[in-house]
């Protein structure tokens, strides 16, 4: 089989990954909003409705893995946006063979190939931490891991097909484009335009151009994104920031690191992320952080109408009881979050037995009046600062970080909210 | 290769390149829009409720009408617990009377919405200590503030004895509660919540009908004597 038909696969799986990729970065772009949106969840997207929060998409897009540049813009350069950019290169560049009839160019079918190993590779390091740090499948990711994959094996056929010439029987056009069928023994290798290759000029020029794809529109995005700097610190203060009681839990202070107070609910999966975010971001290296327990579950909390957490209240205790190992325990939470939520669903006291079995030495402290009552001074700590009822927040230096920047636009906000309390 | 391919092929690379770059540019534009027109609709309120997040607040439940929380005030402010007090801490039975402005019936009628949250720590004829039965009962009523401001202790004596030892009896009744509640629970704002009064035999004298109630003493052992050598302990879930 000729080279040719392998450049067609080539160029619809450009196409369908520059499709995939075009609907992820549209789902980022919408959040540049600062505003909650749902996702297109779907193999075909544009015709499935969009998702909520809890899928796997919704964990990728608000992964740290999901954009670079953090610090530099809000949200980061999403990372399918310099996809979409390759996918496009990669389907102009294969159609430029069709179209110029060079799919027996060697360079030029061996250049198509090199182009395709990007993808391929962005594909293996993606797959890999969806796979095995987030342990979550996004469908248009899996979308673009499938369109780079086909891309690279039909580019390396493409290649390989082009570097033996055509096959014995097969028919190659000559010079004026007309196709002949070569009997055996007679093919002739002046006759074919791998004789005549494109000469390394221009494919440094399309190398160039590729370049050209991948920043043109990704400066395009970091020029006219709006700016966010202006919201720093515009999202409230601590009327009473001080912790004379010892209500609250310290999570580490690194020399330099600036106070800072985390409201959180150990059972709260935006916590969870909150905190996974804040570590992979490396700027909880410079915050003195403590933790002021807040879950939201009846149980204890009489600013909310049911156990939005089941449990919570049980695993504050627990932190609070831990002393220095409260670190240990509220990890320990939001890694099991969900299995303690559920089985605090349907039973009770499971959260306390669940508790107890992970750490025996808090056993005896649990449910006891002395931490009931540090955890409501907790809750009452909150009431005098007038605090939102909502996990999680972080106050740096008495600022507050705002809620809409607590997700993806998490590691720009709290830089410029640094540079602000440092001033 | 023809320059009509030539050309095909470049303004196919020029489609491409334009794609992202348009589309991205319309997205970041939209986005734009939207955060300008949420800003505008947040300042001049047409934003709504909807989605507006609930600010943290002591609790203030149903039986917290206009005169109940008047008589908590007066009693409070009396008692130097809220406002311009001078640190006066508890209040004499007079006191409480005037600043009630009712009859004991109708003070005590004030607490009986209280009935779940509140307890009653009856003490041995003529002391003033808690015995285990008693700290049980206080560990477990104010361990369970939730979202309460104020703990009330409201101390009585039974009517052995003259007026003045049983007013300092209650007194005494009531202050052994404030120093266990002291000494054992370190909360700082201990002395902006607990609100002592003493009313002897003078005043308010429990009747019957709280036998009901959550008591330290005996169960199958309530009359007027054994209830009212107490005090009377209940968080209050209401906002002044």
């Amino acid at each position: 089989m000729k080279p040719r038909p392998f450049l067609v696969v080539v160029t619809a799986s450009a196409l369908a990954g520059l499709f995939f990729s075009a609907f992820s970065t549209y789902d980022f772009a919408q959040h540049l909003d600062r505003q909650v949106h749902g996702l297109h969840c779907s193999f075909i997207p544009g015709l499935a409705s969009t998702e909520a929060a809890g899928t796997g998409c919704h964990v990728t897009l608000m992964s740290p893995y999901s954009s670079v540049l953090r610090t530099q813009l809000w949200g980061g350069l999403p990372i399918s946006l310099p996809a979409m950019g390759v996918f496009a290169f990669l389907a102009f560049w294969a159609g430029y063979l069709l179209i110029t009839r060079r799919e027996t160019d060697r360079r030029a079918t061996l250049f198509l190939f090199a182009a395709n190993t990007l993808p391929l590779l962005a594909t293996l390091v993606m797959g890999g931490i969806a796979l095995f740090t987030l342990g979550a499948a996004c469908k248009l990711c899996i979308g673009i891991y499938v369109a780079s994959v086909v891309g690279f094996v039909a580019a390396l056929v493409a290649w390989r097909r082009a570097s033996r010439g055509p096959a014995l029987g097969a028919r190659v056009p000559d010079a004026t484009g007309a196709a002949d069928t070569l009997p055996a023994g007679a093919y002739d290798p002046a006759r074919d335009r791998g004789a005549d290759p494109l000469s390394p000029g221009a494919l440094s020029a399309a190398a160039g151009l590729g370049i050209a794809f991948v920043l043109v529109p990704a400066g395009v995005y970091a020029s006219t994104l709006p700016d966010y700097a202006r919201y720093a610190g515009t999202c409230g203060t601590l009327a009473q920031p001080a912790d004379p009681g010892g209500l609250m839990v310290s999570l580490g202070a690194p020399p330099g690191g600036r106070a800072a107070i985390e409201v959180l609910d150990p059972l709260c999966p935006s916590c969870s992320a909150f905190e996974a975010r804040l570590s992979a971001s490396g700027l909880d290296e410079a915050l003195a952080r403590k933790v002021l327990l807040f879950p939201l579950d009846s149980t204890c909390n009489w600013m909310v109408d049911e156990p939005v957490h089941p449990g919570a209240c049980t695993v504050s205790e627990a932190v609070l009881c831990a002393g220095d190992a409260a670190p240990e325990v509220l990890a320990w939470a939001f890694a099991e979050g969900e299995r303690i939520r559920e089985a605090a669903k349907r039973d009770p006291e499971a959260a306390a037995r669940l508790v107890r079995e992970r750490f025996p030495r808090v056993a005896a402290c649990l449910g006891t009046p002395a931490v009931r009552a540090r955890l409501n001074r907790s809750l009452r700590w909150a009431v005098a600062n007038r605090l939102p009822v909502l996990t999680p927040q972080l106050y740096v230096e008495g600022q507050k970080l705002c809620d809409e920047d607590t997700d993806l636009g998490m590691d720009y906000a709290l830089t410029q909210l640094l540079a602000r309390s440092g001033r | 290769m023809t320059p009509a391919r030539t050309i095909a092929a470049a303004l196919v690379g020029l489609v491409l390149l334009m794609t992202p770059t348009v589309l991205v540019a319309s997205w970041v534009h939209s986005a734009k829009r939207r955060l300008a027109q949420a800003e505008t609709a947040t300042a001049d309120g047409s934003a709504g409720a909807e989605g507006e997040v609930a600010i943290a607040a002591a609790a203030d439940v149903g039986y917290c009408n206009g005169d109940l929380k008047r008589v908590l005030r007066r009693v409070l402010q009396s008692c130097g617990l809220i406002g311009d007090g001078g640190g006066v801490r508890g209040c004499q039975p007079v006191q409480a009377r005037s600043v009630a402005t009712m009859s004991g019936d109708d003070f005590n009628a004030l607490f009986t919405p209280l009935a779940e949250r509140a307890g009653i720590i009856e003490f041995d004829f003529d002391r003033a200590e808690l015995d285990a039965g008693d700290i049980a009962l206080v560990n477990r009523l104010f361990a369970d503030q939730r979202g309460a401001s104020y703990f009330f202790v409201v101390a009585r004596a039974s009517p052995e004895g003259n007026d003045a030892h049983n007013r300092d009896l209650s007194k005494q009744r009531a202050e052994a509660v404030m120093n266990y509640l002291r000494t054992t629970f370190h909360d700082p704002d201990l002395d902006k919540e607990v609100g002592l009064l003493w009313l002897g035999e003078e005043y308010a004298q429990l009747d019957a009908q709280f036998c009901a109630w959550q008591r330290s003493g005996n169960a199958g052992e309530c009359d007027a004597r054994t209830l009212n050598r107490s005090a009377f302990i209940a968080w209050i879930d209401c906002r002044l």
